[in-house]
């Protein structure tokens, strides 16, 4: 059922995001202004695990052309921060670093453009939790670990000056369909939808 | 002209884009199911709590009742697991040329909340007991008496995973008679302030000394900060505690929750084939 609410919701936004750039598209195909060549894009945002992650990211988008976009995505996620402590298991530290590169292309409107790209890169997460409970031994886990991690992100870039708004979600697909192909492969990936906004500097 | 080539690329795009979403969107309605031909199903209310339990059994290629008795795989979560284990019990005893067992589904009866946890912390909680009486009490005799489920400790397994798994757990530790063999998977081990803990401390004296076997399994990507801790303390305790036990655990490399319970349902019964 939240498969596929969130599926429907995710294909809705799509479909509008989509129809309102086809729209424009051809309205204000010779204007320049929301044109741009090279962006940097920091941004700040969350997971869709009900927000108890804190994501710092940057996106570094070059637009060789109109319509051919490459993106560099960097961020670093602090995963749970404001629950540190519960039933009496303590969690040490919790971070992901997550670097990727996109390919993918690029609809202008008239004060604001749209970015579609597919991202491929890896993660780095690492993790402790200890039971920190004087009724129990204190014993203590700790993951370490690189994944792959590609997806679907989409861009929105919002105004026309040196500085402009930027919005983006990126859609994780990993592990489908290299680990599995059922719908409990997509349940982690649903909690990870990104959503970030941000302040996009125009380079060039 | 560049109007037109550009509306080609804007098609293109769109034909690219909609076919990963449908390959995305087929690919995750993929479920692997049982041959209905082996299956049996039947309800079985529940004098404890109550409720009727939709009940599946898997039954082997070559069942023969009356001469040979059928260790027995009690699932939970069965409208979710069934399928996938009774699939995975038939490819690998086929696999090491071993005898299958039975693959008895548990389906919902109140709410799975209710009945895999052991204590009561909200109206959602605490109907463990009630529903470890139903399977003692009622659907083993029935497995025993229709289905020439084995009548021993050590043939009968139970598989659980997150709250199911913590139902194992909690199993293990207050009524180790019933199980012989226990699959653990993502156990919420975190429930009721590590309730579970406390129960297995408290009959360690009389279950230390039996055989068991315990498999348990998590996803490496449970970064929620309540599972690998407990998981690792509960590992731990077994391993200290219990010198006639056959323990094991997986870590599935980059999976979550979800995501890494049918690798660790896959790695739990090749455990258990292997080592019964």
């Amino acid at each position: 059922m939240k498969l596929k609410k969130i599926t429907f919701l995710f294909l809705s936004f799509m479909a509008y995001t989509n129809s309102f750039a086809q729209n424009n598209t051809s309205k204000i195909a010779e204007k320049k202004s929301t044109v741009r060549q090279l962006t940097i894009e920091p941004g700040i945002g969350i997971h869709t695990n009900f927000g108890t992650d804190l994501i710092l990211s940057n996106q570094i988008q070059w637009n060789p052309n109109r319509y051919l976009s490459l993106a560099s995505y960097t961020s670093f996620n602090i995963n749970n921060p404001f629950q540190r402590d519960f039933n009496g298991i303590k969690t040490n530290y919790d971070y992901s670093i997550n670097q990727k590169i996109g390919i993918g292309t690029t609809f202008y409107a008239k004060k604001s453009s749209h970015t579609f790209l597919l991202m491929a890169g890896v993660k780095y997460s690492s993790f402790k939790e200890t039971i920190d409970d004087p009724n129990f031994n204190k014993v203590s886990a700790s993951i370490n670990s690189f994944s792959p991690d590609y997806g679907l992100m989409y861009s929105l870039k919002k105004g026309l000056g040196k500085y402009f708004f930027t919005y983006r979600m990126y859609v994780p697909l990993y592990p489908w369909p290299i680990k599995g192909s059922d719908s409990n492969y997509l349940d982690g990936n649903l909690n990870n939808i990104t959503l970030e906004v941000g302040i996009g500097i125009n380079i060039k | 002209m560049k109007m037109k080539n550009n509306t080609k690329l804007i098609k293109k795009f769109y034909t690219t884009a909609s076919a990963i979403i449908l390959v995305f969107m087929l690919g995750s309605c993929t479920k692997e199911e049982f041959n209905p031909a082996s299956m049996e199903e039947f309800s079985l209310y529940s004098l404890a709590d109550g409720t009727s339990y939709f009940i599946k059994v898997a039954i082997p290629e070559n069942y023969n009742p009356i001469n040979e008795k059928y260790a027995t795989i009690y699932a939970l979560d069965g409208e979710e697991n069934f399928d996938f284990v009774a699939n995975k019990c038939k490819e690998i005893s086929n696999k090491l040329a071993v005898s299958n067992v039975l693959v008895v589904s548990i389906g919902y009866g109140k709410d799975r909340s209710i009945d895999y946890t052991p204590t009561k912390v909200s109206s959602k909680t605490g109907g463990g007991p009630q529903f470890l009486n139903f399977i003692e009490t009622q659907l083993i005799p029935k497995m025993e008496q229709d289905y020439s489920a084995n009548t021993t400790r050590k043939s009968r397994v139970i598989l659980g995973h997150s709250y199911g798994g913590l139902f194992g757990a909690y199993a293990f530790s207050v009524k180790n008679e019933i199980f012989g063999n226990y699959i653990l998977l993502s156990p919420s081990l975190w429930f009721d302030n590590l309730v579970t803990f406390q129960m297995e401390k408290g009959n360690r004296e009389n279950n230390k000394s039996r055989k068991q076997l315990v498999f348990m399994g998590i996803g490496e990507g449970e970064n929620s900060g309540r599972m690998q801790a407990p998981f690792e303390a509960f590992y731990q305790t077994l391993r200290d505690n219990y010198p006639d036990i056959k323990l094991d655990k997986n870590r599935v490399k980059n999976l979550d929750h979800l995501g890494s319970k049918n690798p660790n349902i896959v790695k739990g019964l090749n455990y258990y084939f292997q080592n019964r």
